[in-house]
């Protein structure tokens, strides 16, 4: 993939930075210290980039509503189940 | 003809999955570190596009009910700042409810993810009228077990955990439908937490052609990677659970949930580096022809 060691020295190590970068699974000063990477680093922040995408074409082309009927369908479903006494 | 959805003979409630009496008795839900390699126990399902590995030792056979109560004493799923204010912890004495009160409760505070809930299983089911299917027999499950439910836990993430669930033990060995998609529903989502960072800008050819593809390419691509992994690349890319939360979903530790994240992330991203090579310059010659013909229009 490149050269660059700022986010780990092989790719998955460096995927898995970006990963968590977006995430939100990093701590405050990690965080911090990745952000400042990608503002220097064209080759990271290309995989970044290449995330954010795919990210926003999976969440656009996987977001459905759900047909009219499902809610009233459930709705009618659950009011014939006599509800469990805790 | 049959009627709505709620008529489907899909009811198959508890004593489908009695504890290891059927083809799915083992251990843990998908407990086990890696999938890649055969192992005892494992199928075979051939789709159209690729084989799917599934680990018959890996699917649950408890109850999500069952499984409910007991996770959700012991430790419940902790409660994130993603969850609407509706759930916020009230002081509600679940022991002395009365039953019209945890119905009103529940059409209140549980009814709200249907959307959410039927674009999960779109990625289960894979057809529309066997996604509604699993969404209501969730639904179902869930007001039945809503006693069970500890307010002020996670209660989007706990109807997941019994989606997935009531997938991986009534649906899915009956699952052989081929794909097929429903109206393509574009929402504004949520952004991803960390897409504050801003780049250079100059955004790859690469990222251009992926950003370009059709929303049926898309859910062909995530279709086409073996389902843990697609479950838990939905789970968080879409919904924006958090390792903690896919990890009590699907019941996996969360290394497992980490390590799928990975996995899943680049076969997605190969999948649709495929969709895009193939598409990639006939966008690019599209969107110029395009140009050209709005100048001729202009141009008269």
């Amino acid at each position: 993939m490149s050269d660059c060691q700022g986010l780990g020295d092989c790719d998955d190590t460096r995927m898995q930075r970006i990963y968590e970068y977006l995430d939100g699974a990093l701590t405050r000063s990690d965080l911090a210290e990745i952000k400042q990477h990608l503002d220097e680093c064209p080759e990271c922040t290309q995989q970044y980039d290449l995330e954010c995408v795919i990210r926003k074409v999976v969440k656009r082309s996987c977001t459905e509503a759900a047909p009219e009927n499902l809610k009233n369908a459930i709705l009618q479903r659950i009011h014939t189940i006599r509800p469990v006494d805790a | 003809m049959r009627s709505p959805a709620m008529m489907r003979p899909f009811v198959v409630p508890e004593a489908d999955a009695p504890e290891g009496g059927n083809a799915f008795s083992g251990p843990d839900v998908f407990a086990g570190p890696e999938y890649g390699t055969a192992r005892s126990g494992t199928a075979r399902l051939k789709t159209r596009s690729a084989t799917i590995k599934v680990d018959l030792n890996a699917m649950s056979t408890v109850d999500p009910a069952l499984q409910g109560i007991q996770e959700d004493a012991a430790n419940g799923i902790p409660k994130t700042g993603t969850s609407p204010a509706a759930e916020a912890a009230e002081d509600i004495d679940v022991g002395s409810e009365s039953a019209e009160a945890r119905r009103a409760r529940f059409e209140r505070d549980a009814m709200q993810y249907v959307d959410q809930l039927y674009s999960a299983a779109m990625r289960m089911a894979r057809n529309p009228a066997d996604a509604e299917d699993l969404v209501q027999e969730a639904y179902t499950k869930a007001f039945s077990a809503f006693h069970q439910y500890k307010p002020g836990t996670n209660l989007k993430a706990w109807l997941y955990r019994i989606l997935t669930n009531t997938y991986i033990n009534l649906y899915r060995k009956r699952q052989r439908e081929p794909l097929q998609s429903n109206s393509d529903t574009i929402e504004d989502w949520q952004l991803a937490r960390a897409e504050s960072h801003t780049s250079s800008g100059l955004r790859s050819a690469e990222a251009e052609a992926l950003d370009h593809l059709p929303d049926s390419d898309v859910k062909r691509a995530l279709q086409a990677i073996p389902e843990e992994f697609r479950l838990a690349v939905y789970f968080a890319d879409v919904e924006g659970f958090a390792y903690k939360e896919i990890s009590d979903i699907m019941n996996t530790p969360i290394g497992t949930v980490m390590s799928r994240l990975h996995r899943g992330r680049k076969m997605l991203r190969d999948e649709l580096a495929d969709y895009a090579a193939d598409r990639g310059f006939k966008a690019a010659a599209d969107a110029t022809a395009a140009t050209e013909s709005n100048k001729q229009e202009n141009g008269k």
